[in-house]
């Protein structure tokens, strides 16, 4: 469903990614590890469309389709969905309108007529019970006031509301305690099966203690160095990341 | 001289005996000083500092006339923002009552709200309030230009009055009208409200200006004098058409304990200004000032105001919010003046302005000034572009450019307007911001 071919890019003057090799099929989840700095969110920004970075070359397909020269909406309609590492902030924009106004444009981009309110109400309920969200959160702005756990949760939560194919966490893990991670975790799972692909970003491997991944990447210095299975975590978790750069000394 | 070139008073004599017989008796003092002060100063130009971005070159060149005997029926009304909302209503076409298109039977004892002409008993209140609150004296600092106002009072005739005696309160909202209509050349008129409520005493009030047909020059003034612990909720909305000129001066006089919360909600007009003063002569007070105002094609949306805490332990909160499209320009000019013996004041404002195309201008001047040393004053005013971010994360989640950026405005004044209680009211205006936004 993705298929992502030597892709490099840089911000301002700065190369980060410098040939990046990646794809997922239907119903994998890839996780994407690396330390600070080896470019792990550009790639998850990259693929959202964020425009502070400048694709030098190579190219991403999602379902055959040319993804850089989508709009961020359109990917988002195309079904990739991105739950930010930094949740942001809209005052004045309740989340269930946030919720209703995405899911009608992404019904429209389809040809599809608005959803039903009704039918969007079942749906809200069903799935902020899902992430254990406090249904009065749902009428506040999007995000304002809320705790770190909360804003994860809620990316989460649009997650399941939005119903993509090709799911990206970047960093979801960051600031949650682990309570919170486990209700994060819960959620993603409940979305994982059938076609759905997910790509997990993370600095740490706790996070896959409860998102098992199916493929695990290292990223490092803006290229994957290492991939394998769920025991290629297990390995950077005991071993640190030093070893894979000894390794790849050896090699040299 | 260029006083008798000025259009605005060429016909004052022949006028005068019109108005002055929808009137009271009793005013003619008034009158006759207000021309006088009127006449030897003339229309500002923006030279005159408080009109500096106020071009007023319109009211030369336009050619308007007075607009009395218009014949409007409810249905020509009604469909006027904020139109046909369930409340007590007193409408003036062109500055002339309208009986028919009023309604305010079924008030409560010890309230009166209506016309000047009709207020049979309550002359008193009106003599006692109208002229002594629309002024300068005694204040702090610089004082602020008068002329429109002593225009207005030259003008002075028929008008409305709110009087709420001591611990009435009125629960349905009060609004008063003023449409205009006109043909080919545009209507003149000079507003005149005065609302003044009794100790304890309670209002909800909409004062809306609106166009029918044609384009107006309208100059209002409202006078507003709150007693201890009354409570006003006084909604201002402006939308008239985008010809019109409108310059609105409101006075305010809150007693100890008083809460006064003004909406200022500007959509329309071409040229439309707004001046608030409120003088906070009593302890205890809070003062209110919100706005939302959306300038586009060539609109020019002034608001001035003007704060005096003139006694201890008052608050006064002020959010004014300004969206500017197209050639769109925004002025504020908020002053507050924290006088010697206003200790412990707690004095908060902000401006806020959105600029969605790069020919759009906002002037911006917060103006405070200080003579007291315990006190707790903020001030901040920011002018930009939507937030990157925030358009980014909407369109990550499917909305389209257009949609998400037009939900981040629509977002930005509708925290303003939810300031407003009447929940009628407040719909109405979302959904008018929203037509204004999209168009």
């Amino acid at each position: 469903m993705l298929t992502i071919t030597d892709l490099t890019a840089r911000v301002e003057e700065k190369e980060i990614l410098k040939g990046i090799n990646l794809t997922i099929n239907p119903g994998e989840v890839h996780a994407i590890m690396g330390p600070n700095g080896s470019g792990k969110s550009t790639l998850a920004s990259i693929l959202a469309g964020r425009s502070d970075y400048e694709v030098t070359g190579g190219s991403v397909e999602l379902f055959e389709k040319d993804l850089l020269e989508l709009e961020p909406d359109e990917r988002a309609a195309e079904g990739l969905f991105l739950a930010f590492q930094y949740p942001v902030e809209i005052p004045g924009v309740t989340n269930t309108y946030f919720l209703r106004s995405a899911i009608n444009a992404i019904r429209k981009y389809h040809g599809q007529e608005d959803m039903p309110p009704k039918e969007f109400m079942a749906l809200v309920k069903q799935k902020a019970a899902l992430m254990e969200l406090d249904p009065a959160m749902l009428s506040r702005s999007v995000n304002e006031g809320f705790s770190g756990g909360e804003k994860k949760r809620n990316e989460i939560f649009q997650m399941a509301m939005l119903d993509p194919k090709l799911c990206v966490l970047d960093e979801t893990d960051s600031g949650l305690d682990i309570d919170a991670l486990k209700v994060v975790a819960n959620g993603v799972n409940a979305l994982r099966g059938g076609d759905r692909g997910i790509l997990v970003i993370t600095h740490y491997q706790r996070l896959l203690d409860y998102i098992v991944p199916d493929f695990v990447h290292v990223l490092m210095d803006g290229k994957i160095v290492k991939s394998g299975g769920k025991e290629l975590a297990l390995e950077l978790e005991e071993k640190g990341y030093d070893f894979i750069k000894e390794e790849l000394a050896a090699k040299a | 001289m260029i006083a008798t070139l000025d259009p605005l008073v060429a016909d004052y004599d022949q006028l005068l005996p019109v108005i002055a017989a929808d009137g009271l008796a009793g005013f003619e003092e008034l009158r006759a000083a207000a021309i006088r002060r009127y006449r030897e100063s003339g229309i500002p130009t923006t030279r005159d500092e408080e009109f500096k971005y106020t071009p007023l070159h319109a009211l030369t060149e336009t050619k308007y006339r007075f607009g009395y005997g218009a014949n409007l029926t409810r249905e020509d009304v009604s469909g006027l923002l904020v139109g046909d909302i369930d409340a007590i209503t007193v409408v003036f076409v062109n500055g002339q009552f309208a009986p028919d298109l009023s309604s305010t039977d079924s008030l409560p004892n010890g309230a009166y709200i209506g016309s000047f002409s009709d207020a049979r008993g309550f002359e008193d209140e009106i003599h006692a309030n109208l002229g002594t609150i629309a002024h300068f004296n005694n204040r702090l600092g610089s004082t602020n230009d008068l002329r429109f106002v002593d225009l207005n009072s030259a003008y002075l005739g028929d008008g409305t009055l709110i009087f709420l005696e001591k611990n009435v309160t009125v629960e349905r909202p009060i609004h008063v009208v003023h449409v205009v209509s006109a043909s080919d050349v545009a209507a003149l008129s000079f507003p005149r409200n005065l609302i003044v409520l009794g100790e304890n005493a309670e209002a909800k009030v909409i004062e809306s200006y609106v166009t029918h047909a044609g384009n107006g020059v309208t100059i209002p003034v409202t006078e507003i004098r709150l007693a201890a612990a009354a409570r006003l909720e006084h909604n201002k909305v402006q939308n008239e058409s985008l010809a019109s000129t409108h310059i609105a001066n409101i006075f305010v006089d809150q007693a100890k304990t008083s809460v006064y919360t003004s909406n200022n909600i500007n959509f329309g007009g071409g040229v439309a200004r707004t001046d608030i003063n409120a003088y906070v002569g009593g302890e205890y007070c809070e003062t209110w000032l919100n706005s939302a105002n959306v300038a586009t094609g060539s609109q020019i949306i002034d608001n001035h105001t003007r704060i005096d805490h003139a006694l201890p332990n008052c608050q006064s909160f002020e959010v004014y919010k300004s969206i500017l499209k197209d050639n769109g320009v925004g002025v504020f000019n908020g002053k507050i003046f924290v006088y010697e013996d206003a200790q412990k004041t707690d004095a908060k404002q902000t401006n806020q302005a959105i600029l969605l195309s790069p020919t759009a201008t906002m002037n911006t001047k917060p103006q405070l000034e200080i003579f007291a040393d315990d006190v707790k004053c903020t001030h901040g005013a920011t002018i930009g572009q939507l937030r990157d971010d925030a358009l980014f994360y909407l369109r990550a989640r499917g909305i389209p450019l257009a949609e998400a950026q037009g939900l981040l405005v629509y977002a930005f004044a509708a925290e303003v307007l939810e300031k407003i209680t009447i929940d009628e009211v407040r719909e109405k205006l979302e959904a008018a911001l929203f037509e204004k936004l999209g168009s």
